[in-house]
């Protein structure tokens, strides 16, 4: 079997409200503290969505778009950088697996 | 509403349908809430189900044969490293006999199964109109008053009961709202699972896993399926589609600069791992945070005043190298809580001093007593050596002792001696031998 970059695992994904621009957040990340304090930047290697990137020059962003609820994040920082808070499901994001 | 529950029930996966079973079967007045569209859709799990709990949960279960995917008849653990596999391969005909030790279920269609049987145990009850299950709502916020737990609230709406089941797994955000864990749990126990699930030709899957009807296998491995980090791979086999992937300690993970895709890739890659897989497409790729079965992670309670929690909410899961033991635990568990609320229902006290009987429930059972037990061996398969050392030794003894040259065979035990002392040493082995026997 071929290799497969994460952007054509996530491609197989079944997300909610895909399409709809406005989707809320289930996830809010002060990435000022992922920045300015954080040693390890752990959530950039152990999110298995890829929702944590480090830019060229070694700053954290964040997107939740991609994120399949898995809740790494929220133990993997230990900096209090991570909030998790789910929207009504009508309007959030997040995954509808079809195997799981 | 005016009327109140005896309990409402937060979160519809196995915890907290097999809670929701156990109350319909007792003509209790409840309500089921779940986050995602139906039961399962935001469920992920290896994964097995061990044990006969479902048989008694669902009895005879498997003449539907809609559940679950295939029943295990046939279990193998697997030591690699870069090039090589050594098995420890069981089959059993006793395992094809009823109730089966295992099934293994694909959860977003397990756990909507499971809700129907529940919706029929409603049906049959006293009160059919008066129980629920309701998907697509997200419970905000259990309702406190006076330190007990009456309710829940979801966005505008307030629902009261006299009990509340938090079964939310294993991002418990309402577990640490109610206070019975902290606001933020460290990642140190705690290790992210990837999978994904690949299709085949159902007679192919059949014909490359020896699988005869609805019979299934398990494999675990160690070794060079995780590149280092800390955690083992799977592989179950469904009806036409395998459930594969890995185990990563979180720490282990972040210190090793990979990340959970790539190490997925590479076990692929790895030359036996291809041969079992050529041929299959990948239809889902999932992950999901689990605990790894260190108490240390659990709640500092499992209940307090109108509150039990269930399931990998409290942090249930062991794996002690027998099995990763998970959702037995989350179906025990929900059980022991609605028992707990039955008896509390009886006794018209939804104290803590009733409430404490799930604790006890729970202790007097294989799910505490197993934790208990085997919190050595779960420290034991987390040692580096059990995860890179002892692979490496075995599959350079395997290479030596299954290779055949045409010319004087050395012994056994030099061949034992040599791979020992290349990879550890008599000492450090003699160390671990002592460690494994007395946690397992």
């Amino acid at each position: 079997m071929k290799k497969m970059s994460i952007a054509e695992r996530l491609g197989l994904v079944n997300y909610l409200n895909q399409g709809k621009t406005e989707a809320k957040p289930h996830i809010l990340v002060d990435t000022d503290i992922c920045n300015e304090t954080c040693d390890h930047k752990a959530t950039t290697r152990v999110c298995p969505a890829n929702c944590y990137t480090l830019d060229e020059v070694g700053k954290v962003h964040f997107q939740f778009e991609d994120c399949i609820e898995c809740g790494t994040c929220m133990f993997a920082c230990d900096k209090g950088a991570v909030t998790w808070e789910y929207p009504d499901p009508e309007v959030g994001r997040g995954v509808k697996w079809n195997f799981g | 509403m005016e009327d109140k529950f005896d309990c409402i029930i937060i979160g519809g996966g196995i915890a907290g349908l097999s809670a929701a079973m156990t109350l319909a079967r007792n003509d209790m007045k409840f309500m089921l809430i779940e986050r995602g569209e139906f039961s399962g859709a935001k469920n992920v799990s290896g994964g097995v189900l061990w044990g006969d709990g479902l048989a008694r949960l669902v009895p005879n279960y498997w003449e539907d044969e809609e559940g679950f995917e295939r029943y295990i008849n046939h279990r193998r653990l697997t030591f690699m490293d870069g090039d090589s596999a050594f098995s420890i391969d069981f089959k059993s005909d006793s395992f094809n006999e009823k109730p089966y030790k295992g099934v293994i279920v694909l959860r977003s269609k397990f756990d909507n199964w499971l809700a129907e049987k529940v919706q029929e145990a409603i049906e049959q009850s006293k009160y059919p109109d008066e129980c629920f299950l309701a998907p697509n709502i997200l419970v905000e916020e259990v309702l406190m008053e006076d330190g007990k737990a009456v309710g829940i609230r979801t966005g505008e709406e307030k629902f009261f009961a006299d009990s509340v089941i938090i079964a939310e797994g294993v991002n418990n955000l309402l577990t640490r709202q109610v206070g019975l864990q902290d606001k933020y749990v460290p990642a140190d126990n705690l290790a992210v699972g990837v999978k994904e699930v690949i299709k085949y030709d159902q007679k192919v899957l059949e014909d490359r896993f020896q699988l005869n009807g609805l019979s299934g296998m398990s494999n675990e491995f160690i070794g060079t399926a995780t590149q280092g980090v800390e955690g083992g791979g799977f592989l179950y086999t469904n009806r036409d589609t395998i459930s594969f992937g890995l185990v990563l300690g979180m720490i282990s993970l972040r210190d090793s600069k990979m990340k959970p895709y790539d190490i997925l890739n590479e076990f692929k890659a790895h030359p036996i791992i291809h041969d079992t897989l050529k041929g299959g497409e990948v239809v889902e790729y999932s992950a999901h945070a689990v605990s790894t079965g260190d108490m240390k992670v659990m709640p500092s309670e499992i209940f307090s005043g109108g509150v039990l929690v269930a399931g990998e909410a409290a942090n249930l899961l062991m794996n002690s190298g027998k099995a990763i033991q998970g959702m037995d635990y989350a179906m025990h568990s929900g059980v022991c809580a609605a028992e707990t609320i039955i008896e509390a229902k009886e006794k018209g006290d939804y104290s803590e001093a009733t409430l404490k009987l799930y604790r006890h429930k729970l202790e007097d059972s294989f799910v505490m007593k197993d934790m208990r037990n085997f919190q050595n061996a779960v420290h034991f398969l987390h040692s580096e050596q059990m995860f890179k050392t002892v692979p490496d030794l075995v599959c350079d003894f395997g290479k030596q002792f299954f290779t055949i040259k045409n010319e004087p065979t050395p012994k056994t035990t030099k061949m034992l001696t040599g791979a020992i002392k290349r990879h550890s040493s008599y000492w450090e082995l003699l160390k671990l031998g002592i460690k494994g026997a007395r946690s397992l």
